[in-house]
C-alpha cells in the first residue's frame, strides 16, 4: 500500500481542526494547526507535506496572506483556501497571484475536501515529478557543455596533428622522412579512435540498462589475458593473474569487462621506459559475497597531489602517452552504477595499485 | 628580414614536430626547441641568461595542456622580470574553438597573438612579418 498523502489543516475554530481531522484521518496522514506560525514549525519539520488547507479568516492574518509566506519557503505543496462567499474577492485575487490551487467552500462538505485532495495530489505529482526531470536536464546540460568543449579540443586535436602532418610531408624527399611522419600519424589517427570509443563507452553507461548475470571470474580474466598477452609479448611485460572464486558473484559484465579494461590498460600503458622488470598484476578474488580486483603495475606511478583528480572527466595527469582523460572517469562511473569502490596508492616511479571491491547483486 | 629563436611547447609530439618542420621551412628560423610540457619549457625560460644583443625568441604555446595549460605557463611567465619578458614574443596555438578559452588567453598582455592549428608555414611568415 503507498504511504498516506499528508496534509496539514490550519484553521483558528479548534472545533473545525477537529471536525477535519476526524473525518480524513484514516485516508491520510493529518496534521492541524490553529494559528500561522504552528503552521510554519509542522511545514518545517514536515518536508513532505503534499496539501495544505487553510481558512482564510483567521485573528492576525488571513488565509491568503499564510500562503503567500508559505509560498516564498516551499513552493511545492499544495495550497487550498477554505471561506465563506463574503470573501470572494480576495479568494479571486488570491488564485489570480497563484498562491492557491484552489478553494473549498465554507462549511465544505467531505465529498468536496475529497476531491480537492485528489486534484490537488495529481498536480502535485505531476510538478514535483517535472522538477526531478528538469534537475536531470540541468546535469545533462551541463555534461553535454563540457561534453562540447571537450570534442572541440580532443577530436579536433588529432586531426589538425593528422593534416599539419600531411603538409608537411608535402615538403619531404627523403622516403624515411615521410615514414617516420606516417608513423606520427598513425598515432593520432589511434588517439582519435581510442577517444571515439571511449565516448561510446561513456554514452552506453550513462544511457544503458544493466543486465545482470552469474560471471565467471576465470573466463572474464583467461579473456583478458588472451587480450594483453600481445601487448605484454610485444613490450616485455610480465602479465599475472591469479584468481579465486568459490562463490557466486552477480554483476553486469559489460560493466566489469570496461572496469577491468581500463584499468589494465592504463596499467599497460604508463610503464617506465627503460625499467628491465616490467610487471603487471591482476588479482580477482570473491569473498561474502564482494568480489575484490586488484590491478597492480610497477610503471610511472601517479603523484600525490594527482591522486585526489584523475577519475574526473578529462582530467590528464601526464603528457607522455596517448589519454583521453575518459577513462578513469568512465570506471568510476561504472563503479557507482554497481555501489562499487575503487582505491588507488602509488608512488611515483614505483608503480600504481587500484583495488576495486564490487558487491553480488 | 632578421631571424628569431622559437621555442614550441605543445603537450602533442607530433604537433611539436610539425610546428618544428613549419618553422624551419619559414626559413626565418635560427634555433627552434620544442618542450611537449610547459613546466620543463619555463623551467629552460627562467635558467637562460639574457643577453642585451640576443634575439627575439617566438614561443608557440599550445593552450589545452595537461598537467600545465598555456594558462598556468602564462601566470608564470608574466612573474619573469621585465628584461626576460622583452625578449619573448608568446603565440598562443589552439585547437579549441572555445571563445571563453581564446578570449583568456588573449587577455594576457604578452600575448602577441593567436593562431589555429595545424601550423603552416604561410602563417608563420605573415606573422613574423607583423611582429
Amino acid at each position: 500500500m503507498p504511504e498516506k498523502i499528508k496534509i496539514l489543516y490550519v484553521d483558528d475554530e479548534s472545533n473545525n481542526l477537529i471536525g477535519f481531522k476526524a473525518s480524513f484521518r484514516l485516508d491520510y496522514t493529518v496534521y492541524i494547526a490553529s494559528t500561522a506560525e504552528e503552521a510554519h514549525d509542522i511545514l518545517d519539520k514536515h518536508s513532505d507535506i503534499r496539501i495544505i488547507f487553510c481558512d482564510q479568516r483567521m485573528p492576525h492574518k488571513t488565509g491568503v496572506e499564510f500562503f503567500e509566506e508559505v509560498r516564498q519557503k516551499n513552493a511545492l505543496p499544495i495550497r487550498i483556501l477554505i471561506t465563506g462567499y463574503t470573501d470572494i474577492e480576495a479568494v479571486i485575487d488570491a488564485i489570480n497571484r497563484g498562491n492557491i490551487f484552489r478553494y473549498v467552500k465554507k462549511p465544505w462538505v467531505d465529498a468536496d475536501i475529497i476531491s480537492a485532495i485528489e486534484e490537488a495530489n495529481k498536480f502535485y505529482t505531476a510538478s514535483s515529478l517535472l522538477a526531478v526531470k528538469n534537475s536531470e536536464l540541468q546535469i545533462a546540460y551541463n555534461e553535454l557543455d563540457k561534453f562540447a568543449y571537450s570534442v572541440s579540443h580532443d577530436i579536433r586535436g588529432p586531426l589538425s596533428g593528422i593534416l599539419g602532418a600531411i603538409r608537411v610531408v608535402k615538403h619531404l624527399d627523403s622516403i624515411e622522412d615521410m615514414k617516420e611522419m606516417l608513423y606520427l600519424m598513425e598515432n593520432s589517427v589511434k588517439k582519435l579512435d581510442t577517444f571515439i570509443l571511449s565516448v561510446h563507452d561513456y554514452y552506453n553507461l550513462q544511457r544503458g540498462e544493466l543486465k545482470i548475470v552469474e560471471i565467471d571470474l576465470e573466463k572474464v580474466v583467461k579473456d583478458l589475458k588472451d587480450i594483453y598477452n600481445i601487448y605484454s609479448n610485444a613490450n616485455e611485460i610480465t602479465f599475472t593473474t591469479f584468481v579465486k572464486q568459490s562463490e557466486v558473484f552477480r554483476c553486469d559484465e559489460t560493466s566489469l569487462k570496461l572496469i577491468l579494461n581500463n584499468l589494465l590498460s592504463n596499467a599497460f600503458k604508463y610503464q617506465r621506459k627503460g625499467n628491465t622488470h616490467k610487471e603487471v598484476e591482476l588479482i580477482a578474488e570473491v569473498d561474502k559475497s564482494i568480489a575484490y580486483f586488484s590491478i597492480k603495475d610497477n610503471g610511472i606511478g601517479i603523484a600525490q597531489n594527482h591522486l585526489g583528480e584523475i577519475f574526473n572527466l578529462f582530467y590528464r595527469a601526464t603528457t607522455t602517452e596517448a589519454g583521453s582523460g575518459f577513462g578513469l572517469y568512465n570506471v568510476k562511473d561504472a563503479l557507482l552504477k554497481l555501489n562499487g569502490e575503487i582505491k588507488v596508492e602509488s608512488v611515483v616511479d614505483e608503480g600504481a595499485t587500484f583495488k576495486v571491491s564490487i558487491p553480488s547483486k | 628580414m632578421s631571424k628569431y629563436n622559437f621555442i614550441v611547447i605543445d603537450d602533442s609530439e607530433l604537433d611539436c614536430y610539425i610546428a618544428e618542420k613549419m618553422i624551419r621551412y619559414s626559413g626565418l628560423s635560427e634555433d627552434v626547441k620544442c618542450f611537449t610540457g610547459a613546466n620543463e619549457a619555463l623551467q629552460y625560460v627562467k635558467d637562460k641568461d639574457v643577453a642585451e644583443n640576443d634575439l627575439q625568441t617566438v614561443v608557440i604555446l599550445d593552450v589545452l595542456m595537461p598537467i600545465m595549460s598555456g594558462f598556468d605557463y602564462m601566470d608564470e611567465f608574466d612573474k619573469l622580470p621585465p628584461e626576460v619578458k622583452r625578449k619573448y614574443q608568446v603565440i598562443a596555438l589552439t585547437s579549441s574553438m572555445n571563445r571563453n578559452d581564446i578570449e583568456r588567453i588573449r587577455s594576457y598582455d604578452s600575448v602577441f597573438d593567436i593562431l589555429d592549428k595545424p601550423l603552416s608555414a604561410e602563417s608563420i611568415a605573415v606573422l613574423l612579418s607583423k611582429l
